[in-house]
């Protein structure tokens, strides 16, 4: 492990800044350098990456977009970069699968699943907002890059981080499980456990984010970061045939991602890439964590904290920083927001991969059993289209399902036992 | 000048003595850890309509800057920045979540999946 604390970034404002225009608070509206910062000085608002939408609009148009690579980075001029990327150039451009199966489940006329358990390298979303915070990160002169994390955003940091070369800082709770650990650790990544729970974790981070000179993607790097979700707004649109969902349904742990893909649509609309629809999107948590839909249901604009106890740990974020922002996108388009039990989760996942091959985490579970849950009280109406937002695979939460997904039946190598096997009564089969 | 100084402390031992304490205390002040935290504080219902704030300020030699603030029938919702001896916020700090104030760094979710 280095020693070594500063990476000396130059930490200002490149002069190039792209599209860019300033980072600007989402409360009161002040402006700030592109730098690594992320609160307003006044108000300790949460920063927003501004644009310059009219020189976009004079540069990016659907052919543009359709010559590039299919990677996340065909819609550059809308993510929070100077200059070409260099960190997690292959990422993104994941398939909106068609589920027909599942919409004849689910009972909906029309369905998609946005399929980003097989986005690259690690398999979840969270690679898209990473490769996003590190090419800035590069940008601004940074050497080392850190996250605190439960699961999957370590992963991608360290896996970016080493493709890219820059020293990397994982903090993790001590008592993480062995495979998440190591997933981490195979990318060659500095993990550091924290003694402690969950608030003494987050208070030692926003330290150490304010003291060393390094990008800590989620902390001061969090405006660029958390713009990296909008690239999943931008292909869902393209691959709708330029077209904006009627209905989203978008699992919520700090709420940023419903708020971004809302971004996407208005960025598009105002961009003139899509023809401007309504849309609403919806949030979906477990009821083990539930602090956002919480709110939602009982009609309040804030959210109360809350302990987390789910299996759906990619979402176990009590105390959401988007949290305030997810209920407002909620209201303002109409959409609404429920929570799922863990068996119900454990089921989202089963009907999932039953119905269209896809194996997605226990925040896919969410998503799916929202939805299904949605449908069926006609809030999501069944003559409407919808696309469900599927961030995590599902062999990075195999423990959550173990001893809930039936077992094999072991035979002798010979086809006697096979027949007898085959000629068993079937109910008796699918109970065993 | 230099030499009147110097020369000062040695004229009287009794007069000498509040100088070097004086000048003791004033590197305490300078050496002792400072620090500055940016919160949320969100308050329960119950102690909506109590002075928590007023109580911290008198109990603790800390500085606070409130920075925005939410109050209604079912919840308090305070940013503010606290400033002072490590020791004296942290204090506050437990204090605060002592009285069932919870309190989290501005960037919240540090921790993420």
């Amino acid at each position: 492990m280095s020693s070594q604390h500063s990476s000396s970034p130059s930490h200002g404002a490149t002069s190039h800044t792209g599209f860019m225009k300033a980072l600007k608070c989402r409360e009161c509206g002040r402006e700030y350098p592109l730098t690594a910062t992320h609160v307003c000085e006044f108000d300790f608002g949460p920063l927003e990456v501004a644009y310059d939408y009219d020189r976009i609009k004079r540069t990016l148009s659907r052919e543009v977009i359709c010559q590039r690579p299919q990677n996340m980075w065909r819609y550059r001029e809308l993510l929070p970069v100077a200059g070409e990327p260099t960190v997690g150039r292959q990422v993104g451009y994941t398939p909106l699968v068609k589920a027909d199966r599942l919409a004849r489940r689910l009972g909906i006329r029309e369905l998609y699943v946005k399929n980003d358990a097989v986005n690259y390298p690690t398999l979840s979303f969270k690679d898209r907002v990473v490769s996003v915070a590190l090419s800035r990160s590069v940008e601004l002169g940074f050497k080392t890059v850190a996250c605190a994390s439960t699961g999957n955003l370590a992963n991608s940091v360290a896996a970016n981080a080493a493709s890219a070369g820059l020293e990397c800082f994982v903090f993790i709770p001590h008592d993480l499980e062995q495979g998440k650990v190591i997933n981490s650790l195979v990318y060659g990544a500095n993990v550091i456990g924290i003694k402690g729970h969950y608030d003494e974790v987050n208070r030692l981070c926003a330290e150490i984010a304010g003291k060393y000179g390094w990008a800590f993607v989620n902390v001061n790097m969090r405006p660029y970061y958390a713009e990296g979700s909008k690239s999943m707004g931008f292909e869902i649109q393209e691959q709708l045939g330029w077209t904006i969902p009627e209905h989203t349904v978008v699992c919520m742990a700090s709420g940023s991602l419903l708020t971004k893909i809302h971004k996407s649509y208005q960025e598009f609309s105002k961009l003139g890439l899509v023809e401007p629809t309504k849309w609403k999107i919806h949030g979906a948590q477990a009821t083990g964590c539930s602090p956002i839909t919480t709110a939602q249901k009982a009609g309040l604009d804030f959210f109360k904290p809350v302990k987390p106890n789910t299996i759906a740990k990619s979402l176990a974020i009590g105390t959401p920083a988007d949290g305030f922002y997810a209920l407002k996108v909620m209201k303002e388009t109409g959409g609404y927001g429920d929570d799922v039990t863990d068996d119900e989760i454990r089921e989202g996942i089963q009907l999932l991969a039953e119905c269209e091959g896809i194996f997605a985490e226990t925040a896919g579970g969410v998503t799916v059993g929202v939805a299904k849950k949605l449908i069926a009280s006609g809030k999501i109406p069944k003559d409407s289209s919808a696309v469900l937002c599927i961030t995590g695979n599902g062999l990075k939460t195999i423990e959550a399902m173990a001893g809930h997904v039936g077992e094999t039946h072991d035979i002798r190598p010979n086809l006697r036992e096979f027949e007898a096997l085959l000629n068993q009564d079937k109910t008796q089969l699918l109970q065993a | 000048m230099a030499k009147t100084k110097a020369a000062a402390p040695r004229k009287s031992t009794a007069a000498a003595k509040p100088v070097r304490k004086a000048a003791r205390t004033v590197a305490r002040k300078v050496t002792e850890p400072k620090t500055a935290r940016r919160l949320w504080l969100s308050y329960p219902p119950e102690h909506i309509k109590e002075p928590v704030i007023w109580q911290m300020s008198q109990r603790f030699p800390i500085t606070f800057d409130i920075r925005q603030a939410s109050v209604t029938d079912k919840i308090g919702i305070l940013c503010l920045e606290l400033e002072g001896a490590s020791k004296d916020v942290e204090a506050a700090i437990t204090w605060l979540r002592k009285v069932g104030v919870r309190v989290e760094p501005v960037e919240l979710s540090a921790l993420e999946s």
